[in-house]
């Protein structure tokens, strides 16, 4: 079976070369049965790549230590789960996984493309197929999860702790359909550029990619941030690390592409720039695949030790970055531009929407990599954290979540300000008054806190005025407007749920980062302590044994205002026996929207314990609004108007049309 | 299951060798299907007015809910309508077919290449002949072709499973002392007890267990378990050696030394412990001439084995005690070559060598430079690389 694994691993990366090299030479000719190999091929490389996905899932599940990978990152008493999960767990079972998924989005666009133009489809299959004969290649040579062991050892080395959690199960592959999601945009861009024109399909196809890649890349950081929050264990949701910075990048790049991409669907403008942005994202999205992949980031020397990892996807990225780039410099000129708009339109609102963003990228994408450039240059090492991000992407994003609520109300082409401005006069109101509440009653001196939760009730209530309005609310009946607000596209609650959680999520940064508490304290059993006006008391340490680690329970029971135990909070020490390595449970108790988050530290020589208690205000909400900023996506996606129609399907659609149909 | 090993392996190759084929076939007829059959009518411009026909529809439905008023929608679809005007003007008609030879020779290269690439890599990079291995199966199979670590580790798994199966922590109890896993060892044994009953063999194995996860020290734990070994059976060889060993360790060599001759006296002929009793008779008996009691007679081999177990700090600590016990005595009784060659020697192992070059001269004055004892320890000590001052 792993060999079979390994065998399909390679054959997969022949049909990559086909898919590379037939369908564009079929394009460039005219050869229809050429550009039609693409399509099965591309099926095919997926259907080869889930084998041997699939054969290293089996090797992890039965322990086959005489697989070189699963004895350096498994270990025979791990949970099932993370048996499964820790395939993808460590460098090659993660590329293999970047593949899979990349192979999938080709199958995918094989399978629903079958009413794109010919050419734009093979094109976009050949430029898939680039990719993948790349990544397999970069597999096979350099970090290949099938290398056996001849006398394979009885027990593997344990997968590293920090990595044994649900997370491990949702967080990486939901990035990597972000991340990889990209890769279809960028093949569509680059595939106009090779044909030279841009059809009038390739907005409606590039847009759903857009939105879908850009839901699981919102939700990917959103989970990863939760996980690094509850399991490294000292409370925080974001440190500006550059791993992180690495998948904000292409979020805040596919932000702006997303946004573009409804200019150009929709009014056949920025065309040109929306190709870029795609192409930007994508690369983008390497960046992070490299820096994370390479071990650049622990350290630079890091080359040292692996040189040929490093080394290879460096080329990958100058091929991919530096070759699509010149193609656009080379054809951009050519393509036909866009139409124009005045600048306040909703168009406008966008344009600027996409300044704001493609700016804080590119402070993100400094403060990330002037670091590591410094020290390859001089050897020194410095440290850009969050002081820098404060003051930079900060100041950035404050303007850009003031003018979010004006898009969606303003029209296309030529736009109102005054008018928009009028129909946001609640949502403003709404949002000075929670600034004023929270001067006068919660913390008169902290002007960042109230101007902050006003700021977030801003974008809340601007979402729902958007809802409001374009069902007619103040203009028809109540019943009538129920009717409308049913009837109204999905993509338009897409969007204002998308706002909304913006909304949410700013609600909860600011409430964190301004009322956050917290406490540090030797307890010891039978001691109580005091935050925000809960009671905590603490039972004492019991040792307990899981399936592969050993840990001291520390147990707490909240106390509520009558003295009786509320519930219980469980945070613990655990070391892990085949790693001897520790880890920290944090233990947390939601009481929503907030947080108490409880950490063990050492034991102190009075048979205490050294106890970090912090009182999280609102913090569910960050990722509660990622989660908001996700199901817009999907309800977005849900919309069928952005299916390109096919000539088949035009009966079909007919007959529908009356059901969707509104009764005014 | 012995004969059917090779067969089982060699069954294991072919079926990979076949799936690797059908794979192989199924990739090639993914390349050659669509070059193969006939392709379908297609015009891009079909496709964009196809397009532009959605975004009319769409207009017509906005319009229809309110969501744009009327002036809007009509320059909407005026919009749509210049581009679709254009989009006739453009007038492109499908291009034919070029190159019709060079894409015949692309297309039997490209069904040519999934064979030859994928094949060719895999005889670089494959290892066809290693079948999978999983750990269950690993563990299932004949005993008789397992290793030792795989045998312990099957035991193991068989005993998380059944834990009260005192047979099986009786066979792997010694398994594990013979293999230094010391800890492990301590539990099995008292599994097997507690399970399967004391015997004497159980409880001098328990105690061996201890001094052995003890560093070699008899502590009062495993002389209990010895002892309960020799209630259980008055001559056992194993329990009654360690027991003499605890003795010697707490100094009494000449109590240790009766007692491991009286053992020797009682052992029947092809004893394995014959041997080691022997030399255990022969070492107390050197330390007893050494010094009257024994105290101060400077480490011997197996205190220096004994020490290596030890943890570093001790080690060093008790290393050092008999060091300067011996280096007093010498002073006191200069005229004994063997003492002052081991307390060089000393010296040399804790890496204090201007002591050792300290006693190589105090040692030298006291036996006299020029005769045979003192040339000889001259000599020892230059092996050691401590020269004397002229």
């Amino acid at each position: 079976m792993v060999e079979t694994g390994h065998f399909a691993l390679v054959l997969a990366f022949a049909m990559a070369l086909v898919q590379s090299v037939v369908p564009l030479f079929g394009a460039r000719t005219g050869n229809e049965r050429m550009m039609a190999v693409g399509g099965p091929v591309a099926v095919a490389g997926f259907a080869l790549t889930a084998l041997s996905f699939a054969a290293l899932t089996m090797a992890y599940v039965q322990s086959d230590f005489s697989v070189a990978n699963v004895w350096e990152n498994s270990h025979s008493l791990k949970p099932m789960l993370y048996k499964v999960t820790g395939t993808w767990g460590n460098h090659e079972g993660s590329m293999l996984l970047w593949v899979l998924i990349l192979t999938l989005f080709g199958a995918l666009v094989a399978v629903f493309g079958s009413n794109l133009p010919a050419t734009l489809r093979a094109n976009v299959l050949a430029v898939q197929g680039w990719i993948g004969a790349a990544f397999l290649l970069f597999i096979l040579v350099t970090s290949n999860p099938f290398v056996r062991i001849i006398d394979p050892p009885i027990e593997g080395r344990d997968l590293n702790p920090i990595l044994q959690d649900i997370g491990l199960a949702v967080h990486p592959p939901m990035l990597y359909l972000g991340y990889v999601g990209f890769s279809v945009c960028f093949s569509f861009a680059v595939a106009a550029l090779i044909e030279g024109r841009i059809d009038a399909a390739w907005a409606r196809w590039v847009r759903p990619w857009t939105l879908a890649a850009w839901m699981f890349l919102t939700g990917g950081i959103a989970m990863g941030s939760y996980w690094a929050y509850y399991e490294l264990g000292w409370g925080g949701f974001w440190f500006w690390d550059p791993v992180e910075n690495a998948s904000f990048m292409p979020w805040l790049a596919g932000t702006a592409l997303l946004h573009s991409a409804i200019v150009m669907e929709k009014r056949s403008a920025l065309k040109i720039w929306t190709l870029l942005l795609a192409i930007l994202t994508f690369s983008l999205s390497l960046l992070g695949t490299f820096l994370v992949r390479s071990g650049v980031l622990t350290s630079v020397h890091a080359f040292a030790t692996d040189p040929s990892r490093g080394v290879f996807i460096l080329c990958i990225l100058t091929l991919f970055i530096g070759g699509s780039l010149a193609l656009f410099a080379l054809r951009a000129g050519s393509l036909a531009a866009g139409g124009v708009f005045h600048p306040i339109s909703r168009e406008g609102a966008l344009v600027l929407n996409n300044l704001f963003l493609t700016t804080a990228t590119a402070t993100v994408l400094v403060g990330t990599l002037y670091p590591l450039v410094l020290e390859a240059i001089t050897g020194d090492k410095i440290s850009v954290g969050a002081p820098f991000f404060n003051l930079t992407f900060g100041p950035l994003m404050a303007p850009l979540l003031v003018v979010v609520p004006f898009g969606p109300v303003l029209a296309w082409k030529r736009g109102d300000l005054y008018g928009a401005g009028q129909r946001l006069m609640a949502a403003f109101a709404g949002a000075l008054l929670a600034v004023l509440v929270v001067m006068m009653f919660v913390d008169g001196a902290s002007v960042f806190a109230a101007l902050g939760i006003g700021l977030a009730v801003w974008l809340i209530l601007g979402a729902l005025t958007d809802l409001a309005l374009k069902s007619g609310f103040g203009s028809v009946s109540g019943h009538v407007m129920l009717h409308r607000l049913v009837g109204l596209p999905k993509s338009v609650f897409g969007t204002a749920l998308a706002h909304f959680g913006v909304g949410l999520t700013t609600l909860g940064l600011v409430g964190v980062l301004s009322f956050e508490q917290e406490k540090i304290l030797a307890m010891r059993p039978g001691e109580t302590m005091e935050i925000a006006g809960y009671t905590l008391l603490f039972d004492g340490l019991t040792p307990a044994r899981g399936p592969n680690y050993t840990e001291e329970r520390g147990r707490f029971e909240l106390i509520d205002a009558h003295g009786e135990a509320e519930s219980e909070l469980v945070s613990s020490k655990r070391f892990y026996t085949a790693r001897q390595m520790p880890t920290t449970e944090a233990g947390i108790k939601t009481i929503w929207p907030s947080q108490l988050y409880v950490s063990l530290g050492d034991p102190t020589a009075d048979d205490g314990v050294v106890v970090r208690v912090w009182w999280k205000p609102l913090v569910t909400l960050i990722w509660t609004g990622g989660l908001v900023m996700m199901i817009g996506g999907a309800v977005s996606l849900m919309d069928r108007r952005l299916r390109v129609g096919a000539p088949s399907r035009r009966a079909h659609r007919a007959a529908e049309k009356p059901v969707s149909g509104l009764p005014i | 299951m012995l004969a059917g090993g090779p067969w089982l392996f060699i069954e294991n190759t072919m079926l990979f060798w076949i799936v690797a084929a059908l794979l192989t076939f199924g990739a090639s007829l993914a390349v050659l299907l669509p070059l193969t059959s006939r392709p379908k009518a297609d015009s891009t411009d079909a496709h964009d007015l196809e397009v532009y026909r959605d975004q009319l529809a769409e207009i017509d439905r906005d319009a229809a809910r309110g969501l744009i008023g009327d002036a809007e929608a009509e320059q909407a679809r005026a919009e749509i309508a210049r581009r679709i005007l254009r989009l006739n003007a453009g007038g492109q008609s499908a291009t034919a077919p070029r190159f019709a030879g060079a894409g015949r020779a692309i297309g039997a290269a490209a069904v040519l290449a999934v064979p030859l690439i994928s094949w060719g890599v895999y005889a670089t990079i494959g290892s066809p002949g290693n079948p999978s291995q999983p750990l269950e199966q690993r563990l299932e199979q004949n005993p008789a072709e397992s290793s030792v670590e795989e045998l312990v580790a099957r035991a193991e798994a068989h005993l998380a499973a059944n834990p009260s199966d005192g047979r099986g922590w009786d066979v792997l109890a010694p398994i594990y002392l013979r293999t230094g896993r010391s800890a492990e060892a301590v539990t099995a044994y008292r599994n097997a007890i507690r399970l399967e009953g004391a015997t004497a063999d159980r409880e001098a194995g328990l105690g061996e267990a201890i001094m052995s996860a003890g560093g070699g020290i008899v502590s009062a734990e495993a002389q209990a378990a010895f002892e309960r070994a020799l209630a259980l059976e008055a001559g056992h060889a194993k329990a009654r050696y360690y027991l003499a060993v605890a003795l010697a360790q707490e100094g009494r060599t000449a109590e240790a030394q009766a007692a491991w001759r009286a053992l020797a006296d009682g052992l029947p002929e092809g004893s394995p412990w014959r041997e080691a009793v022997e030399q255990a008779i022969a070492a107390a008996g050197s330390r007893l001439t050494a010094g009257e009691s024994g105290e101060g007679a400077g480490p011997s081999q197996e205190d220096i084995d004994q020490a290596a177990e030890m943890p570093a700090a001790d080690r060093t600590a008790m290393i050092e005690t008999m060091v300067a016990g011996l280096d007093e005595r010498l002073r006191q009784n200069p005229q004994d070559p063997e003492g002052w060659s081991r307390l060089v020697r000393s010296y040399m192992v804790l890496g204090k060598p201007d002591q050792a070059k300290d006693a190589l001269d105090r040692g030298l004055k006291a036996l006299g430079p020029a005769t045979e004892e003192g040339k000889k320890f001259a000599e020892f000590a230059a092996t050691l690389g401590v020269a004397a001052t002229e």
